[in-house]
């Protein structure tokens, strides 16, 4: 099969972009510093080594420690929190229309992977949740403000999310832009406010935060790659390995990069402790695509609650359709044992959430 | 449209580029200044308001405006350089540089940070960024589903360029390049606690309780709200147009190092300058007729003060929040003397000059 040679590009590629520091990195003075290069990724014959073991003996020791760790209440105690956090940070005040519609799409529910990432890497470098929960909320204000204008009828047109009816359907597209608008206003306005967090914090670290989520939700970011998306849908030609991931990088993982890059700022991290949480932020955000893209090959309908095949029949590119369903697993495992790797330097002790959170979107079956 | 196209500076105004006259005291300045125009609701009355300064200590804000305009708008092309994916700097640009953009948010904002003694280049980033969160909510009010404006400043809109979807992500990508320009390019001899508090009001501004809430009241009256009841009708020029100058004149107070007394007065000054624009703007449109601020640089308010109080009630609105302004200039004036000028300037020019040059086009 054709797919086969293609194996060494296709970590090239991977390696290239997430290496890359003009694919990624801010311009800004003060995040000069924070630029170390991506670790290299490991030839491809050790790569198929590692796969073949299944998993590194790092990794594997790491997941030993991690063993007792009750993942999935630490989910939902931290989403439960978030949850709070947000009902009181967007209180229904006058005007009530717009802030019901901001409250409607925030409050919807769903498993805020984004704040639990934002707290979990606050507490790795041993900030604790009510520190890190005002940056933590911004970041969900913006992955729904992102969501809500992605619903648009001029954009996707969806008239559903998260199984309610979506923001517009309720109330109208113009209140829907502007609550869009109002949310990510509110993002940044919220994270500045030393009001909300619990005791003295550093207005230096906070500033530092808010250029890094700035860069990663902008027209170098989540922005970017909702426009290189737009462009590559719709076109007769495959779209190119290194335009894929530049989209999911972009797209996906750069608010993911924010969450925990910011935590990580308010949380008092060194700059060798957030670097390495970015690149675990950008490994998991891309092993999210490539796991969704393999899931919907390899799933019903019925098993992933959400229409399967859907990618194949809307000509979506794909990494199955474009290195095959074997390599694309290949590049799963090697996109988790990296995310895991970057977790060494830290005190074991305070490492499970995250590992677990790879874990969970590396093994997800929906 | 005077805050639409060019800048209008109508002759007849005793703008001239003589020097201050040192000896002049300030108090007397204030006093001597006619300001008071009697609300008989005949539009003249408006046009023989005589300037806040007198004469004699006449400010040349234009010169003063227009060598600050090419300043800002050399950082804002910097600030936006085109990049990959090209279409969306593209896009940004469109909005953000459009030529005769009159940048009257961010003039205030600089001359209320030089006015309280700070530095210019303090309250230059932020400048910047109070104009590209401006284009963003106008690049969104222009949409389809919202007013569906096809021109803008004279040339098509944004969405009519670029389409709605990069449209959309052209003003969702504006909000965060604006926070990052002020931390990234705001001099460290400005405090963080003084950044936070700067983008903790700009977030405000835009936010759901005022220019978004102010553009929802307006687009919306059948909302729950009627938008063209009296009360109401005011509460949207607050939000829409009094809340971006009032941040304009704090933030720049802020950011010059303005104490609490201070940044309160130009908050206060910022927003009846904001509303006194727009009232005289519907006083305007009202004399001329027909209502088609399409072409403007600003934002359209369907809501008319006019329409809903009638025109003597909204001349005398023009007198109330001139006479709110002149109270806190003259605080601000009393405590740093000639820096007020160009504050005064602006209050002068928000009443002067679109009757000026209407009247002069007009007969």
């Amino acid at each position: 099969m054709a797919c086969f040679t293609l194996v060494p590009s296709t970590l090239s590629g991977a390696c290239a972009l997430l290496s890359s520091p003009s694919s990624f990195r801010s311009p800004l003075p003060a995040m000069a510093a924070l630029r170390r290069p991506f670790l290299t990724y490991p030839s491809a014959a050790a790569i198929a080594k590692a796969v073949e073991k299944k998993s590194t003996p790092s990794a594997a020791a790491a997941t030993e420690v991690a063993v007792e760790f009750d993942f999935k209440g630490y989910m939902l105690g931290k989403a439960e929190s978030v949850n709070r956090a947000l009902d009181r940070a967007v209180p229904l005040t006058h005007p009530k229309l717009i802030h019901e519609a901001m409250r409607h799409c925030l409050l919807a529910g769903g498993k805020r992977v984004r704040p639990v990432l934002c707290i979990a890497a606050c507490e790795i470098v041993g900030g604790d949740e009510a520190l890190a929960m005002p940056p933590a909320c911004a970041v969900e204000m913006i992955h729904t403000m992102s969501l809500v204008h992605d619903d648009l009828p001029f954009m996707d047109n969806d008239g559903l999310r998260r199984g309610k009816p979506a923001c517009h359907v309720v109330y109208g597209e113009p209140v829907t832009v502007l609550a869009g608008d109002a949310l990510l206003a509110h993002s940044f306005g919220h994270i500045a406010d030393t009001a909300n967090y619990p005791s003295a914090v550093s207005p230096a670290l906070l500033v530092r935060a808010i250029a890094e989520l700035s860069r990663c939700i902008g027209s170098e970011g989540l922005v970017a790659g909702q426009v290189v998306d737009m462009e590559s849908t719709g076109i007769e030609e495959t779209v190119a390995l290194d335009r894929l991931e530049y989209i999911h990088l972009h797209k996906t993982a750069s608010l993911l990069e924010g969450a925990v890059v910011i935590g990580a700022i308010v949380g008092g991290g060194s700059d060798g402790e957030i670097d390495r949480l970015r690149r675990y932020a950008q490994c998991i955000g891309l092993l999210f695509q490539v796991v969704d893209d393999i899931l919907d090959v390899t799933k019903s309908s019925e098993e992933l609650g959400k229409t399967a095949g859907k990618d194949l029949v809307s000509d979506k590119t794909t990494y199955p359709k474009l290195i095959g369903l074997e390599k694309s697993r290949k590049l799963a495992e090697e996109l988790l044992r990296d995310a895991k790797s970057q977790l060494e330097g830290f005190d074991p002790a305070k490492t499970a959430p995250l590992i677990h959170l790879a874990n969970y979107i590396a093994y997800r079956q929906k | 449209m005077a805050f639409s196209s060019t800048l209008i500076f109508s002759p007849h105004l005793p703008h001239s580029k003589l020097p201050l006259p040192p000896c002049l005291s300030r108090k007397f300045r204030f006093l001597s200044s006619p300001l008071h125009c009697a609300s008989s609701g005949a539009f003249t009355t408006l046009a023989s308001s005589s300037s806040l300064l007198s004469p004699m200590s006449s400010f040349d804000l234009r010169s003063y405006w227009t060598s600050m305009i090419s300043l800002i708008q050399s950082e804002l092309d910097a600030a936006i350089p085109i990049a990959h994916p090209e279409r969306i700097y593209k896009a940004m640009r469109y909005s953000v540089l459009s030529d005769g953009a009159k940048r009257a948010s961010p003039i205030m904002c600089i001359a209320a940070c030089e006015l309280v003694g700070g530095d210019r280049s303090a309250a230059f980033p932020t400048a910047c960024a109070l104009e590209m969160v401006h284009a963003a909510s106008l690049i969104h009010d222009d949409l389809p589903c919202m007013d569906g404006a096809p021109l803008r400043r004279g040339r098509p809109s944004n969405h009519a360029v670029f389409g709605v979807e990069i449209a959309l992500l052209a003003g969702d990508a504006l909000f965060p390049l604006a926070f990052r320009h002020i931390v990234g390019r705001t001099p460290s001899l400005v405090p963080p606690a003084t950044v936070l508090r700067v983008i903790a009001e700009i977030a405000r501004t835009v936010g759901s309780t005022g220019m978004a809430a102010g553009q929802m009241l307006d687009l919306l009256p059948d909302a729950g709200i009627q938008a063209r009841e009296p009360a109401d009708v005011m509460l949207v020029l607050e939000k829409k147009f009094g809340e971006l100058a009032e941040t304009s004149a704090l933030c720049g107070g802020l950011l010059g190092g303005a104490n609490a007394e201070e940044t309160a007065a130009l908050r206060r000054y910022g927003r009846a300058v904001g509303v006194l624009y727009e009232v005289v703007d519907d006083i305007l449109m009202e004399q001329r007729g027909a209502g088609s601020n399409g072409h403007s640089g600003k934002m359209k308010s369907n809501a008319s003060v006019v329409g809903a109080l009638g025109m003597d009630r909204a001349m005398e609105i023009v007198d109330e929040l001139k006479e709110k302004a002149k109270k806190e200039l003259k605080y601000l004036g009393d405590k740093f003397g000639d820096g007020v000028l160009p504050l005064c300037g602006f209050v002068d020019y928000a009443v002067e000059r679109g009757f000026v040059v209407e009247a002069v086009g007009r007969t």
